[in-house]
C-alpha cells in the first residue's frame, strides 16, 4: 500500500530516501508510474522545502533541482539552455517538470542531462557534497539521497549547439539528442559532445571529441569528427528507430549541427 | 545530401456499407406530448457526425424544425440493433433507417392532425417549422405541439416510427463468382506533394490537394471537417503509426503515445479539397458516406510520392525513415523519377 | 487506508473531500469532486486531456497528486463559460468545427486559456505550442488552430467594446 511522507527540508527528505522509497519532484516521472501502480514504489516522499532558484555561483551558475523547465525558460541567467528547455513536453509538462528530475529520466527522456554532460556541469547533493555529472549518471541508478543543485558554466550561445532529433513537431520525444559545447568561440578548445537516445544513458562521444580538438568548422575539418562520432555509443532498437538507422544518421545531424544548417 | 520533391496519385473506389447478412440498421422514432421527437439507435457516433447527420434526416423526414428532434445513439440496452459503425456505413444505412421510421411517425403525426383538423390526412403538409396545414390553405393549420398534445391526452394515439433498412443478401453465382457486393460507393483522388531528405530517409508531406465525391454532402462543414481529419489520419498511417514496429518481429511495442508516433499540430498539411456531389440513388436524400476513405488513398499516394522523389518503393507501412534510407542504399543512391 | 483531507477551491467553488494516499488529482476531480469536464486519457502526461489551471499555471491533473493542491485554486472546463454565456474559445471552437469526438476538447480549451490568458494576440506558431501537450486524433489540429486565433480575436474586440 502507497504512502506519502512529508519532511520540512531536504536534509529530512534525503534521509528518507531508500528502496522503493521516491521523491516526488514535479511528478512527471514518479506520478506516472504510481498511475499504472508500478511495483517498486512503497513510499512517495515530499518536501516543503524545494531548491528552484537560478543565480550565480562560484564556477557558474547554480540551478536548484527544483527549477521546471518553465523556470529555465523564464531566466536569463540560463539563456544558452532554452533551446533545450524549450523542446521538452508541451506547455503543461515544462511548468512540472523539474531539473532533479530530468537528471534521472530513462531514455527518450532526459535531454536536459545530455545537455549538462556535455556541459561538464556538477551535481550537488543535499548536504553539499559536489560530483561531475559524468560520474553522476554512470553511478545514477544505485544513487541514494537526493540532488539539491546543479552548478553549470555560463556559456555563451555561439560555443554551445544542441540539436533534438524527433518525427514530430513542434514537440516530440528524442529519436536522439546531441549536445555540443565547442568551447571557445574560433577552433573548438577541448570540446564535449553528449548525446542522448545512444546507448542506455546519455553518453560522451569522447573519440569524436578529440577529433574536434581545433578542427576548423567546415566540412573538411568536421570529417574525422563525424567519422568517430558514434565510437564508443552503445545505441539500441527501439520504439523510435534501430541501432542500425542511429549510427548511419547520427553523424549526418552532427555534421549539420556542427555546420550551423538545420539541413 | 539533397532534398527531393515528389509528387504522388491515388484513386479509391470506396463501398459504403458491407455485404455480410445485409448489414442491417434499426431506428425508432417517437414524440413527446409537446411535439418534440426522439430517434433512438443503438448505432454509435464517434465523432464522425452520425448523430448530426441523422437528426438533419430525421427532421426533414418527419417535417419538423432541426432544433426539435433528439437523437439518442450509442446504448445498445435503449436503442434497436445495429451492426456498428464501420465500413462508412453511418450516413447510408442508419440514414435509411431513421427515414423509414421518420415516415411512419410523420404519417401518424399526419393523421392526429387530420382528426382535429377534420381534413383527410393525405390533404396535409408540413412547413419544417413546427406547424400543420391544409395544402393550399395555411391559414387552416394546427402546430406539431398541439397536434402531439391532442395525440397523447385526447386521441391515444402514439406519434412513433419504426425504421430497418436492410439490403437482400447478394448470393454468388456459382459459375461466375459474380456478386453484387454493395450497392452504392463513394469516390476519392488525390495528388500529394512529398519532400524526401536522402541522408535521413525522412519523409515530409508538404500539400494535398484532392477531390472526394460522397453524395449529397448533408452537412457540409461535417463533411469538410471528416476528410481533413481523415486525410491527417492517412498521413500519420502512412509515415507514423505503428503498434508493432518490428513485425512479425513483435517486440518495441509502443507503450505510450510518445512512443506511438502521429503528427502533432507543426505538421499541418495544406489541403486542398473539392467536394463533388453526385447523389446516390439508394442513399439518404443521396448522402453516402465519407468515413474511411477520407484516410485510405493518402497511404499510396505518399509511397507513389515516395517513389517519384528517390525511387524507392516501399510496400510495408509505416513508410519509415529507415525503410527509406535502406532503400536508397540498396538503390545505390537516390534516384528521382522526375514529373510526367 | 489512510484518507488524506484536502481543500482546494474548484471554480469558485469552496471544496472539501478525503483522497486516498497516492491518488492523483484527475481522479480527485472526476470521482471526488464530480467535475467531468476534464477527461482521464493517457494518465502518462502524453496527452493531456487532463490539463486543467492550478494557481494559473498549466498542468496535467494526472500526473498531480492530489494532496499538492491543498489550499490552490483549479480551474476545469466547467468553469469556463459565465452561466449560459460560452466562453470566447468555446463559442470560436463550436463555430469552427475544431472537435470531433470531443476528448481532446477540455484539455485543449484549458491549454488555449493558458496561452490567452498571457498572449492575447498570438502568433500561429505560438498557438501551436501551446497545444503541442495535446493530442486530437480527430481533426488534424488545423481547426483547432484556427478557433484558437478566431478566439484572441474576438477576446480582443470584446475587450476593446467593454473598454469604450
Amino acid at each position: 500500500m502507497l504512502t506519502v511522507e512529508r519532511y520540512d527540508t531536504m536534509a529530512e527528505a534525503a534521509g528518507a530516501i531508500g528502496e522503493r522509497v521516491h521523491y516526488l519532484a514535479g511528478g512527471t516521472l514518479l506520478m506516472r508510474a504510481v498511475n499504472y501502480g508500478y511495483p517498486g514504489i512503497d513510499r512517495v516522499v515530499r518536501c516543503r522545502e524545494v531548491p528552484r532558484e537560478i543565480r550565480t555561483d562560484t564556477g557558474g551558475i547554480r540551478i536548484g533541482a527544483g527549477a521546471t523547465m518553465a523556470d529555465l525558460l523564464a531566466s536569463r541567467e540560463v539563456e544558452f539552455l532554452h533551446p533545450v528547455a524549450r523542446l521538452i513536453g508541451g506547455p503543461a509538462i515544462r511548468n512540472m517538470a523539474t531539473l532533479g528530475g530530468n537528471l534521472f529520466a530513462r531514455s527518450p527522456y532526459g535531454d536536459l542531462a545530455v545537455t549538462l554532460l556535455a556541459l561538464d556541469a556538477q551535481v550537488i547533493r543535499a548536504g553539499g557534497a559536489a560530483e561531475p555529472m559524468e560520474s553522476f549518471l554512470a553511478a545514477r541508478d544505485r544513487a541514494r539521497g537526493l540532488v539539491e543543485a546543479v552548478i553549470v558554466p555560463r556559456v555563451s550561445a555561439g560555443e554551445f549547439r544542441y540539436a533534438k532529433v524527433t518525427r514530430i513537431k513542434p514537440k516530440g520525444v528524442a529519436m536522439m539528442c546531441a549536445a555540443v559545447w565547442l568551447r571557445g568561440a574560433g577552433r573548438p578548445s577541448d570540446p564535449r559532445i553528449a548525446w542522448g537516445n545512444m546507448g542506455a544513458g546519455p553518453l560522451r562521444a569522447k573519440a569524436a571529441e578529440r577529433a574536434l580538438n581545433g578542427a576548423s568548422l567546415d566540412e573538411h575539418g568536421i570529417a574525422p569528427v563525424l567519422a568517430a562520432c558514434c565510437d564508443g555509443l552503445d545505441p539500441q532498437d527501439d520504439e523510435l528507430a534501430t541501432a542500425w538507422y542511429r549510427r548511419e544518421v547520427a553523424p549526418v545531424h552532427l555534421k549539420r549541427l556542427l555546420l550551423g544548417g538545420r539541413r | 545530401m539533397a532534398i527531393h520533391k515528389g509528387r504522388g496519385f491515388a484513386a479509391i473506389n470506396y463501398p459504403i456499407g458491407m455485404n455480410l447478412g445485409g448489414d442491417p440498421a434499426q431506428a425508432l422514432v417517437h414524440s413527446t406530448p409537446d411535439g418534440k421527437f426522439k430517434v433512438a439507435l443503438a448505432a454509435i457516433d464517434l465523432g464522425q457526425g452520425m448523430k448530426s447527420v441523422t437528426r438533419q434526416i430525421a427532421a426533414e423526414a418527419i417535417g419538423v424544425p432541426v432544433e426539435d428532434v433528439y437523437v439518442d445513439t450509442a446504448d445498445s440496452d435503449t436503442g434497436p440493433h445495429d451492426m456498428g459503425s464501420f465500413a462508412s456505413r453511418g450516413t447510408h444505412r442508419v440514414g435509411n433507417a431513421v427515414i423509414r421510421a421518420s415516415a411512419e411517425a410523420r404519417k401518424q403525426m399526419l393523421e392526429a392532425a387530420a382528426e382535429e383538423l377534420e381534413v383527410n390526412a393525405t390533404d396535409l403538409d408540413t412547413d419544417g417549422r413546427g406547424n400543420i396545414h391544409v395544402k393550399g390553405a395555411p391559414g387552416r393549420s394546427i402546430t406539431v405541439a398541439e397536434t402531439a398534445t391532442a395525440a397523447q391526452f385526447k386521441q391515444g394515439r402514439t406519434l412513433a416510427g419504426r425504421g430497418i433498412f436492410l439490403i437482400p443478401l447478394s448470393d454468388t453465382d456459382p459459375d461466375t463468382g459474380e456478386m453484387t457486393p454493395v450497392t452504392c460507393f463513394a469516390h476519392a483522388a488525390l495528388v500529394i506533394d512529398v519532400e524526401v531528405d536522402d541522408e535521413t530517409g525522412e519523409v515530409e508531406v508538404t500539400e494535398i490537394n484532392s477531390a472526394y465525391e460522397v453524395g449529397r454532402a448533408l452537412n457540409p462543414r461535417l463533411v469538410e471537417q471528416q476528410l481533413i481529419g481523415g486525410a491527417w489520419m492517412g498521413v500519420s498511417h502512412a509515415l507514423y503509426e505503428t503498434t508493432e514496429p518490428y513485425y512479425p518481429d513483435r517486440s518495441h511495442a509502443p507503450v505510450d503515445f510518445n512512443r506511438y508516433l502521429m503528427p502533432g499540430p507543426g505538421q499541418i498539411v495544406p489541403h486542398h479539397i473539392a467536394v463533388l456531389e453526385r447523389p446516390a440513388e439508394d442513399a439518404p436524400f443521396g448522402g453516402k458516406g465519407p468515413g474511411e476513405m477520407c484516410a485510405n488513398p493518402v497511404l499510396p499516394a505518399i509511397a507513389n510520392a515516395v517513389y517519384n522523389a528517390v525511387g524507392v518503393r516501399c510496400d510495408r507501412l509505416p513508410i519509415t525513415p529507415e525503410k527509406v534510407l535502406r532503400g536508397i542504399r540498396a538503390n545505390g543512391g537516390a534516384q528521382p523519377k522526375g514529373r510526367r | 487506508m489512510a484518507r488524506t483531507p484536502l481543500t482546494f477551491t474548484l471554480n469558485d467553488a469552496e471544496t472539501a473531500l478525503f483522497v486516498d494516499e497516492g491518488a492523483n488529482l484527475i481522479d480527485v476531480l472526476r470521482r471526488g469532486a464530480g467535475d467531468l469536464s476534464p477527461k482521464q486519457g493517457c494518465a502518462q502526461g502524453n496527452c493531456g486531456a487532463c490539463t486543467v489551471l492550478i494557481d494559473g499555471e498549466l498542468r496535467l491533473a494526472c500526473l498531480t497528486l492530489a494532496e499538492t493542491v491543498e489550499g490552490r485554486r483549479i480551474d476545469t472546463v466547467a468553469g469556463l463559460a459565465g452561466g449560459p454565456d460560452l466562453h470566447p474559445l468555446q463559442a470560436a471552437f463550436m463555430d469552427g468545427f475544431a472537435a470531433q469526438c470531443g476528448f481532446c476538447t477540455s484539455g485543449m480549451l484549458m491549454a488555449a486559456r493558458a496561452l490567452l490568458d498571457r498572449t492575447p494576440d498570438p502568433s500561429r506558431d505560438e498557438v501551436i505550442e501551446a497545444i503541442s501537450g495535446n493530442l486530437c486524433r480527430c481533426t488534424g489540429y488545423e481547426p483547432i488552430v484556427d478557433a484558437i486565433l478566431d478566439a484572441a480575436q474576438r477576446m480582443r474586440q470584446g475587450g476593446r467594446r467593454a473598454a469604450q
